[in-house]
């Protein structure tokens, strides 16, 4: 963590705007040590998201959250308290994404994370700042309408175990939505760990609507909802408000047929009585990996398919030598008159 | 019914944030969203059948809604006032009306003419009684539908969902989720009887 007071070691942040140099633009740019700030790629009640460039050249996401959007110093302090006690924590589950460095900058009245950048929703991880865009699961959404049910699986499992490792250090996420499960290599990550809190401090009312369980946001059974509202959206295509409604046009496909069984773990962690919900990140885990083995793979099917192709054929051989013994044994019984 | 599943499809949560922002006098703001949550859709299609825009539209929610905040307490005192279906059917109306004439308005001064809906596209009075009914009808089912959604199973919502409004046959719902017949009809019934208790309740509410 870096406790930034002079800011002297700071790159000049370039004009997001291309305009060439414009002093007041310049001034509102905020100032972290060793990066360039190229350009702002989102911002929400939480703070901005900047793409940056390390002194290696290395692009990161840096988020920075100010003191003035808090009515209270507070709400503030409370938000980099959980940063700061998620940063370690980032690193060591694969379902997270990685918070690189923690700094703040109490004059200017923010405080900053650096972390690993989402690929590029066209280019993966050859980034060109000026067209980059994030891959999160919420445009993937908007390129594909469905995901392929073990792609789901694979997905809830990776982002369910990274909340059980949060939840078991006694930290909970708060607003997991499509658009804050981000790629990175290919892999999704759990992102906007702005939210992050500690489950004892978790008291303010967080969260995106649709998302959040009918007794309210800031426990970690609210996050296992959430993210069964976030399974329920990419597996059937249908907005999260439509939930538990299936497709229409379910067939008889083994696609659909496993729809309707992952839709069961999805009911299991969205239940309108949360007694009869998952109780545990683990929990819902396990169910996600048990359904994992009873799907097939394509190189399972095919083998499946080929296998009943080879009992189909030794069945019709099988039928027909029986059938043709017969015909020959009647035969032979007709001939010989008995 | 079909329009209203495609209008379902809008987000009408925006709309309700900024309006019960702008009623944040009101004590109860559990009741204003209950009530826009029953309520918007209704005033939102008849409006889209009186010709207006989405974006009118929008507006003539907000403001009948204002409307109704402000005038609940003396339409709840005057008797006179008649039923609240026919309360609610009037303050529309006038909000209707005030977009159309802010439209003719707009279109004397403005250049742009891109909102601009032709006038065989505005339905004529006679028309609005019959719309109003239909609507009104539309939206029962639909806000006793919503609410009931969330309080039953959602294996048998499911299976009502398949069965009664997507129209499959009984014997390819009970297939496709692996349940017998029998547990299909039900789901049907416990989930039928509940959506009538509602449409009751929210009939006699006013």
């Amino acid at each position: 963590m870096t406790v930034d007071k002079s800011n002297a070691s700071a790159m000049t942040p370039r004009d997001p705007t291309g305009s060439g140099s414009s002093s007041s633009k310049t001034a509102a740019f905020p100032v972290v040590p060793d990066h360039e700030l190229i350009r702002l790629i989102g911002s929400g009640s939480s703070g901005q998201v900047w793409l940056a460039k390390n002194a290696l050249g290395t692009y990161r996401a840096i988020k920075v959250v100010y003191e003035k959007t808090f009515r209270h110093r507070r709400p503030f302090e409370r938000e980099f308290n959980g940063i700061l006690k998620f940063e370690p924590l980032s690193r060591l589950h694969d379902g997270l994404v990685d918070v690189l460095h923690v700094g703040r900058n109490d004059a200017a009245g923010y405080f900053y994370c650096i972390m690993e950048l989402a690929d590029d929703v066209n280019t993966a991880q050859a980034v060109n700042p000026d067209e980059y865009q994030p891959r999160t699961l919420a445009h993937d959404l908007t390129r594909r309408k469905q995901v392929p049910v073990p792609e789901c699986v694979r997905l809830g499992a990776t982002i369910a175990s990274a909340l059980h490792f949060l939840h078991e250090r006694g930290l909970i996420h708060r607003d997991i939505k499509p658009s804050n499960i981000i790629f990175v290599n290919g892999a999704p990550k759990l992102a906007d760990i702005g939210l992050v809190a500690q489950i004892s401090e978790a008291r303010s009312y967080v969260g995106t609507e649709g998302f959040i369980p009918p007794e309210g946001p800031g426990t970690a059974q609210a996050d296992l909802y959430s993210l069964g509202k976030v399974l329920y959206e990419i597996s059937t295509g249908k907005d999260r408000n439509d939930y538990p409604e299936l497709p229409p046009d379910l067939g008889n496909t083994r696609h659909d047929r496993d729809l309707i069984q992952f839709s069961k773990i999805v009911v299991k962690a969205c239940r309108a009585n949360s007694n009869q919900r998952f109780k545990t990140a683990d929990a819902m885990l396990a169910a996600l990996l048990a359904f994992q083995f009873s799907v097939d793979d394509p190189i399972k099917e095919r083998n499946r398919q080929r296998l009943i192709n080879i009992i189909g054929i030794a069945g019709a051989v099988i039928g027909i030598t029986v059938f043709t013994i017969l015909i020959w044994r009647l035969v032979w019984l007709l001939k010989h008159g008995q | 019914m079909s329009q209203l599943m495609t209008l379902l499809a809008e987000d009408p949560i925006p709309t309700r944030y900024s309006l019960l922002s702008r009623l944040q006098n009101w004590d109860d703001q559990e009741s204003w969203k209950d009530f826009f949550d029953t309520y918007w859709r209704l005033i939102y299609s008849v409006a889209i059948k009186s010709g207006l825009t989405e974006t009118e539209a929008q507006d003539v929610v907000q403001e009948t809604i204002i409307s109704v905040a402000k005038d609940v307490n003396k339409f709840k005192r005057d008797r006179s006032l008649g039923s609240f279906k026919g309360w609610l059917r009037n303050l529309t109306r006038w909000r209707i009306a005030d977009a159309l004439r802010k439209r003719t308005r707009r279109d004397d001064h403005a250049t742009s003419q891109e909102e601009f809906v032709p006038v065989e596209n505005i339905p004529a009075p006679s028309d609005n009684e019959a719309i109003w009914e239909e609507e009104w009808q539309a939206n029962l089912l639909e806000a006793a539908i919503d609410r009931v959604k969330h309080r039953v199973k959602e294996e048998h919502y499911q299976m009502f969902d398949l069965y009664v409004l997507k129209h499959w046959p009984v014997t390819r719902v009970a297939k496709t989720l692996g349940v017998n017949i029998g547990q299909v009809y039900l789901a049907k019934h416990r989930v039928a009887s509940l959506i009538k208790k509602e449409i009751r309740a929210l009939e006699e509410r006013w």
